[in-house]
């Protein structure tokens, strides 16, 4: 039985005048899923998670969380929803423990105690600044204080736009560290919205692929990245022997020398095919290395479309 | 919605733009009581008297603390409704312009909560506002310069008000007063709904302030039929206090037409905000 299902967006879509930001974007996102959004730069990301949060109205389709519709049960539906869009903005003129208090407020209907303010900003480290003012902050320590904000009300799901824009590498790790944490031991369901391939293949278990405002990939980053030819790295002695027999094979594309080894096209279900025919012709096989990554992926598909 | 007028009050008094206007007041109003303490204020009883002394034996203190406070009160036309777009054009597109919209409108919170609640906390500053106006003009005012009959001026005569009716007629002043200035602060607070940057707000409301106080008041032709439908004819609705009889049918219909504009310009706020898409 498939894991309930916590986000669901059918047919989403907005206009600007006659241009389509976003178009029948299906998305559906199970609970405990760690669903990566990508997308190169002005392919509907932001806007898209906007219409998930009731910050833009769609033009067209639904947003279901929770099985609350969006547009008619707005504080069902965000009740366990929190969110960082693009980056955390705050009172700058209030200490964190404040901005902290108020967003407790608007989610919790009543004042936060001050030992659950204290645990989320203990959680991301920032209990020694809590009484400190926010514009004093560094632009990681705002992305942290936004998370803790965040983690505030519990939420069932969190949705972060880009979470690690501007960081340095440091807090970029420090931001994904917290990500799988929040996944696996707060068992929270994670839409992450990146244009950073390696980031979202670090942390995903699902994604989906946006590209001129309209959805091309959606599944499992397992299944994604294997349902069409790899490359791969064959490291077999003899090379030139071993690349002959490869190029007879209906099976393997473009094969090709590569330094000591060899690199071609092989869909995943036929490697093992493949290592019969090299052993039977008594070439040593020493490794097989898929080359295929995301962000190949990634490329393949946003240009198809 | 306690807790959400409580954090939208603590938000506007934690901002130091908030205090432009306590400052200017603290400033301004001892300013004035110095300078008038200073050329004798009696010169100008006896200016506002000279036709009169003739005719009238005038006798007591009518230059004092009440006196005072009524001139500065006419720091309501321009003055005070500045002070207020400070701060009410800033409750929106302050929060567009810091980005927080997308903190707080993501929240299970309805946007017409969160509205209310920030018109809430402008009409509250806007009534402080005045509270502080009129407890330092009067207390100062009856420090400095005493205690006595009021002699208000009308267009037409010469009024002297008793001492012991002025405290209830100046409560009713500065509670018209501050039902007067709320259209201001809605005003500003429906420009606030349209734009990210709090200085558009100040400069329309002021303009369109300006402009329809310079309409009320001309003594043209040509304006006379749109007069009754700008909400700046019925802004003097305070002086009804110093007058005596009070017109309370006017006081009545000039509280009505401004209460009717507050609501329209809320109203109008509200169904932008409903609406608006938070693309910053």
């Amino acid at each position: 039985m498939s894991a309930e299902v916590v986000l669901r967006t059918v047919n989403l879509g907005k206009q600007y005048k006659k241009r389509w930001a976003v178009q029948n974007v299906n998305l559906e996102i199970h609970r405990g899923d760690v669903f990566g959004f990508l997308g190169p730069n002005g392919a509907g990301k932001s806007t898209t998670i906007r219409m998930i949060l009731s910050l833009i109205t769609p033009t067209d389709g639904s947003v279901e969380l929770f099985r609350h519709q969006l547009s008619t049960e707005r504080e069902a539906a965000l009740a366990k929803v929190a969110g960082i869009v693009e980056k955390p903005d705050f009172y700058l003129y209030l200490t964190a423990y404040r901005n902290m208090q108020i967003a407790g407020a608007m989610t919790l209907g009543k004042k936060p105690s001050r030992t659950m303010i204290m645990d989320n900003l203990q959680l991301v480290g920032l209990a020694g600044r809590a009484f400190d003012r926010v514009k004093t902050f560094s632009h990681g320590m705002k992305q942290r204080l936004g998370i803790a904000q965040a983690l505030l009300c519990e939420p069932e799901l969190i949705v972060l736009d880009e979470p690690t824009n501007g960081l340095d590498p440091q807090g970029m790790k420090e931001v994904r560290d917290l990500i799988v944490r929040l996944s696996r031991e707060h068992k929270m369901t994670v839409f992450l919205s990146s244009h950073l391939l390696n980031e979202v293949e670090q942390v995903a278990t699902h994604m989906a692929i946006i590209n001129k405002g309209k959805l091309v990939a959606q599944g499992s980053v397992e299944d994604l990245l294997h349902s069409k030819l790899h490359n791969v790295k064959i490291s077999v002695l003899p090379a030139k022997k071993s690349l002959a027999i490869l190029k007879k094979l209906k099976t393997v594309k473009d094969a090709a020398l590569d330094g000591d080894s060899i690199s071609a096209l092989i869909n995943n279900a036929d490697i093992p095919k493949v290592v019969r025919m090299l052993a039977a012709a008594q070439c040593k096989i020493y490794s097989i290395t898929p080359q295929r990554s995301l962000e190949e992926y990634f490329l393949s598909v946003t240009e198809e479309n | 919605m306690m807790n959400l007028v409580y954090y939208e009050l603590f938000k506007t008094y934690a901002k130091w733009r908030t205090y432009i206007g306590f400052i200017a007041v603290a400033v301004i109003i001892p300013l004035i009581m110095w300078g008038m303490h200073l050329q004798s204020g009696h010169n100008f009883v006896q200016h506002q008297l000279s036709s009169l002394q003739s005719d009238f034996l005038i006798t007591g203190n009518l230059f004092n603390g009440w006196s005072i406070s009524q001139i500065i009160m006419n720091s309501l036309w321009v003055h005070v409704p500045f002070l207020i777009s400070l701060v009410a054009g800033d409750q929106l597109a302050g929060e567009a312009t810091a980005g927080t919209f997308r903190l707080i409108l993501i929240r299970p919170v309805s946007r017409t909560r969160i509205l209310v609640s920030k018109y809430i906390a402008t009409l509250f500053y806007t009534a402080s506002l005045l509270v502080v106006i009129a407890a330092l003009s009067l207390g100062l005012g009856l420090i400095i310069f005493g205690s006595g009959d009021l002699l208000a001026v009308d267009r037409d005569m010469l009024t002297i008000l008793p001492e012991a009716h002025l405290w209830s007629r100046f409560l009713l002043a500065y509670s018209l007063a501050i039902w007067s200035m709320w259209v201001v602060a809605s005003l500003a607070f429906l420009f606030s709904s349209f734009v990210e940057n709090a200085i558009g707000p100040i400069i329309a409301t002021m303009t369109v302030v300006v402009a329809l106080l310079i309409i009320s008041n001309l003594p043209v032709e040509s304006f006379e039929s749109i007069k009754p439908y700008l909400f700046t004819t019925y802004q003097d609705v305070w002086q009804q206090a110093f007058k005596e009889p009070m017109d309370w049918s006017h006081i009545a219909k000039s509280c009505s037409v401004l209460g009717a504009y507050s609501a329209v310009f809320y109203s109008m706020t509200w169904y932008i905000f409903k609406k608006k898409d938070i693309l910053s």
